[in-house]
């Protein structure tokens, strides 16, 4: 056995299935024997998913957590099948898709059974005067969005992790592209879904456009995690591909001065699909090059749509960013982010130095986003061996903005790298909370944020526990997410 | 450790502002960062950079066949590079033989290098699993499938059980032996032997072209590309230097094979091994495109109904390593009333027809869905004609079709076409 080499981290509270074979046979008679598997090649493959410090011990040759079994379902039906049969022998499940997710929210750490919704994967209808495209839930982004392009179309969604997420896995965490100041996030895109509940039932949400047909129970299944139901279908927005990019750089003396242009240029009704504005720190580090933007605060914009409007949309975002103190700096650092916004070489690195390291996205109301920011980054700086926070804007909305922390920090001696990892993300979640905001923006709760559930949500959480409890009452799918914590003990400041 | 210091310049300041401790701890981790992670030892196998891929997001996982074929996690190109590493640390141990499923990983991969377009290091996954494969073979763990092949190639001189060559008579294919004055050496690959009627068009065309050539067919051995592959560097550096001595006594001033494989086999495989040839080496698509420069060739009839409406499937040797494109497009450019269609997937970024790489060996069950997958993509294009210009593709496609696929499908080489447009 190699898996005994490997340092379990998550192992506590595993379920134990008494039968293991019998299992097997009977999900083999569901999926079909090529479409379950307990071998160890496999099982290893799905211990964790992107959640960074996973990678950490991975390098490390720590293993996150150790599923039973992989099943590979191809139809709603045998998803169905498989929910009744862990709920007959109370075995979690957890969907797992790209694996992506930077949360731990497919990581199986009780163990259980792993459903992957790779299978589905095939894009099914683009209606063309609706402007929907219809696609399983398993579909790779960049296949969509490429499939897309070659169609004359975009789905507007654009994450960092496009190469590497999917459509379902976008939908459980509310996911938010880099274009969503024009496009909207997942949320604004999903018209219509299919999804196998808790117990097995299989549910459709209708496509339409508007309606008042009583509450809108589909939002509760968007950014559910996979902890109320498995998304095998949805139907989402698509748009004609833009005719026209323009690309506008802004240097400011201050972060305030950026948040405010930005903040103008939304009130305005003007709705560049990009725009992100990089503090001080990371301005030194992905614009270093660029003479103008020395001590400075870079913003970067996209307009695309329409020529015309675009035109429009430019030339106010220029006058916005003039009034406010902003310097012109050309195209080329929009071109540089263009090039470089999915060479993604940092993960490969900073575990080699022992580096702890993550994102943290938040969502915060324009007023006070701003000290919001410096409350964050004060905070962050006193939990000892942070030698890194920095800041980016990344989403942008009439009322508010989404920000985007980075941390990095070498552990103390006196902490495993895990304590230090939970002692900063409580730290920077804590002011953020503190200050008003809301703990997550994009990348959704799962394990890492889970503790702060009843902060974030109040009494209203009771209500969506009473939920969870109703649709899944043997806590089957997914658990050890968003509704209880596994790091209830972790450090904070 | 100079290129790491340009890279993070921008950590400067963070060091500076670092407290006593912490950097410290942060300059050891520095120091120590090779001893902790990339221990010396006896192994061939880039390590550095199967750690590079191995904690990236698996940025190219979108676009790996094996993976697209087979949906599952395990054979994502991120793992398959995790486990080379533990493999080379011992991690995982390879010489156990519970942990053959491990082995057989580095080998399910079909060589075509779309990660390498997408990947932040510029490698291919490939690339790195090729030197996993170099500690197994020295340490003895070539699996059997490899040795099959070895003991095929040694055997026989071929890629088959028998030297398929000495077909030739059989098969109706003219053999010239060369007479030491060649222009051109016609270099069958041994998996064209398996399409006489390929062969024996490009050889319609080379005489129509009035170029003066050879095909040597008596003395004719594999390229040594399976070995390449396998990593078998001894036999593969044995056939490279029979295939320097066969190809220089020809005289030829051009070789010119019709299996991109050997191309790159000959050129660029043989430089890395050390071995050059002399002789331009390339691909019959571009010598066919020069010959119709040149007005050596020309193209006058319509082809018939059956054949005027065909899809392309790019080789993606010739096209993402031999970085030609153009020459199969100009050349079917100049037949009259020729229909052409693309593929979503096309040129530089083809999908691979499974057959390439070692991973129809270890998997034959896994090359076949991502054949399945490449013929699915070129249905899109309403063609029921798809022509190729390599012979493993012609042969992975062959195999990704369905029983009703192979009533309505033809699958052609581009000589095939153009023989009738003569
Ligand atoms: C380099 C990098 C960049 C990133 N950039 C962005 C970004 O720009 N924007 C952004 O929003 N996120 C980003 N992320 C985070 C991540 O890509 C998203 O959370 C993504 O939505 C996860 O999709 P996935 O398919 O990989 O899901 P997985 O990681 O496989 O699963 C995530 C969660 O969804 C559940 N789940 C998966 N499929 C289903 C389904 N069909 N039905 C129900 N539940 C399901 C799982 O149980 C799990 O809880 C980034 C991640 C990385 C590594």
């Amino acid at each position: 056995m190699n898996i005994e080499n490997f340092e379990l981290i998550y192992k506590d509270s595993r379920v134990i299935i008494k039968d293991k074979p019998k299992i097997k046979l009977r999900l083999g008679e569901i999926v079909g024997n090529e479409n379950v598997s307990d071998n160890e090649i496999d099982i290893l493959a799905y211990n964790k998913d992107t959640t960074l410090i996973t990678l950490n011990w991975t390098l490390e040759g720590k293993i996150a957590a150790l599923p039973d079994f992989i099943v590979w379902p191809e139809t709603p039906e045998q998803i169905s099948s498989i929910l009744k049969l862990a709920n007959e022998e109370k075995i979690p499940v957890i969907p797992f898709s790209e694996g992506s997710g930077v949360v731990g929210g497919a990581i199986p750490i009780y163990g259980g059974i792993i459903l992957d919704m790779k299978k589905f994967n095939k894009i099914l209808e683009i209606n063309d005067k609706d402007l929907t495209v219809t696609v399983e839930a398993g579909t790779n982004g960049m296949n969509l969005e490429r499939y897309l392009n070659a169609k004359g179309y975009t789905g507007g969604h654009i994450p960092q992790s496009l190469y590497t997420s999917s459509v379902g896995g976008w939908i459980a965490h509310r996911a938010a592209g880099q274009f969503s100041s024009k496009y909207g996030k997942t949320e604004d895109m999903v018209m219509g879904m299919e999804l196998v509940l808790p117990k097995g039932d299989v549910i459709k949400f209708k496509t339409i456009a508007r309606a008042s047909t009583g509450p809108q129970l589909d939002k509760l299944f968007i950014g559910n995690e996979g902890t109320l139901g498995i998304v095998t279908k949805a139907t989402l927005k698509i748009w004609p591909y833009p005719e026209k990019r323009a690309f506008i750089s802004y240097a400011f003396p201050t972060f305030e001065d950026s948040l405010e242009a930005t903040r103008q240029i939304l009130r305005q009704q003007i709705y560049p699909a990009v725009i992100r504005i990089y503090d001080a720190d990371e301005t030194y580090r992905h614009f270093g090059h660029i003479e103008k933007a020395k001590d400075s605060v870079m913003v970067v914009f996209v307009c695309e749509g329409i020529e015309r409007l675009v035109d429009l949309e430019a030339t106010i975002t220029r006058e916005t960013c003039e009034k406010n103190n902003g310097i012109e700096c050309g195209e080329e650092p929009v071109e540089h982010w263009f090039e470089t916004r999915f060479r993604v070489t940092e993960t490969s690195s900073t575990p080699t130095f022992k580096m702890v390291a993550d994102t943290i996205e938040i969502g915060f109301l324009w007023d006070k986003a701003a000290e919001m920011y410096h409350s964050v980054v004060e905070a962050a700086k006193n939990v000892k061996g942070v030698i890194m926070i920095t800041a980016h804007v990344s989403h942008f909305y009439p009322n508010g903005v989404g920000f985007y922390f980075t941390f990095a920090g070498i552990p103390p001696q006196e902490k495993s790298d895990f304590q230090f990892y939970q002692e900063v993300w409580n730290t920077i979640v804590k002011a953020v909370e503190d200050a008003g905001g809301s703990f997550g923006h994009h990348h959704g709760v799962g394990i890492n944020r889970s503790k702060w559930m009843p902060v974030e949500w109040g009494k209203a959480f009771d209500t969506l526990k009473a939920i969870k409890n109703l649709l899944d009452p043997n806590n089957i799918l997914n658990p050890g997410k968003i509704y209880e914590s596994p790091w209830e003990k972790g450090g904070e400041n | 450790m100079g290129e790491i210091l340009k890279k993070y310049k921008w950590m400067g300041p963070i060091i500076d502002a670092m407290d006593r401790d912490v950097k410290r701890l942060f300059m050891k981790n520095f120091r120590m960062r090779d001893k902790n992670f990339f221990p010396e030892g006896e192994y061939k196998a880039d390590i550095k950079n199967l750690v590079n891929c191995m904690l990236c997001p698996n940025m190219c996982r979108f676009d790996c066949g094996t993976l697209q074929a087979e949906q599952k996690e395990t054979m994502s190109p991120a793992y398959k590079a995790r486990i080379g590493y533990y493999l080379t640390i011992g991690k995982i141990d390879p010489s156990k033989e519970e942990n053959k499923a491990f082995i057989d990983l580095m080998y399910k991969c079909s060589n075509e290098e779309s990660c390498k377009i997408w990947c932040p290091f510029e490698f291919s996954v490939v690339s790195l699993l090729e030197t996993v494969r170099d500690d197994l073979n020295d340490k003895g763990l070539m699996p059997d499938y490899c040795k099959e092949q070895i003991d095929k190639l040694k055997k026989t001189n071929t890629i088959e059980d028998h030297n398929i060559y000495e077909t030739y008579k059989e098969k109706g294919i003219e053999n010239i032996e060369t007479d030491g004055n060649d222009e051109v050496y016609y270099y069958i690959g041994c998996e064209s032997m398996k399409f006489p009627e390929v062969v024996k068009a490009n050889i319609e065309l080379l005489k129509k072209a009035g170029v003066r050539f050879s095909t040597n067919l008596e003395t004719k051995v594999c390229c040594g590309g399976p070995a390449f592959n396998i990593r078998d560097l001894e036999t593969a550096k044995d056939f490279a230097n029979r295939n320097k001595d066969l190809i220089e006594k020809t005289g030829a001033n051009v070789v010119v094979s019709d299996c991109p494989g050997c191309v790159v086999t000959l050129t660029s495989r043989y430089q890395k091994a050390g071995i050059e040839i002399g002789t331009k080496v390339i691909h019959i698509v571009e010598y066919i495109k020069q010959l119709i420069d040149e007005g050596k060739l020309k193209f006058e009839k319509n082809v018939s109904d059956e054949f005027s409406k065909i899809t392309i499937h790019d080789p993606c040797l010739i096209a993402r390593n031999l970085n030609d494109t153009t020459s199969i497009r100009a050349i079917l450019n100049k037949i009259p009333g020729l229909e052409i269609s693309e593929p979503m997937y096309n040129k530089d970024s083809v999908h691979c027809c499974g057959w390439s790489g070692t991973a129809h060996w270890a998997d034959r069950s896994l090359a076949i869905k991502e054949a399945k997958n490449r013929v699915n993509e070129l249905k899109e294009t309403g063609s029921n004609v798809f022509l190729s210009a390599c012979p493993l593709c012609e042969l992975g496609l062959a195999y990704g079709l369905s029983e009703g696929d192979k009533e309505n499908i033809k699958i052609i080489d581009i000589a095939e076409l153009l023989i009738k447009a003569l």
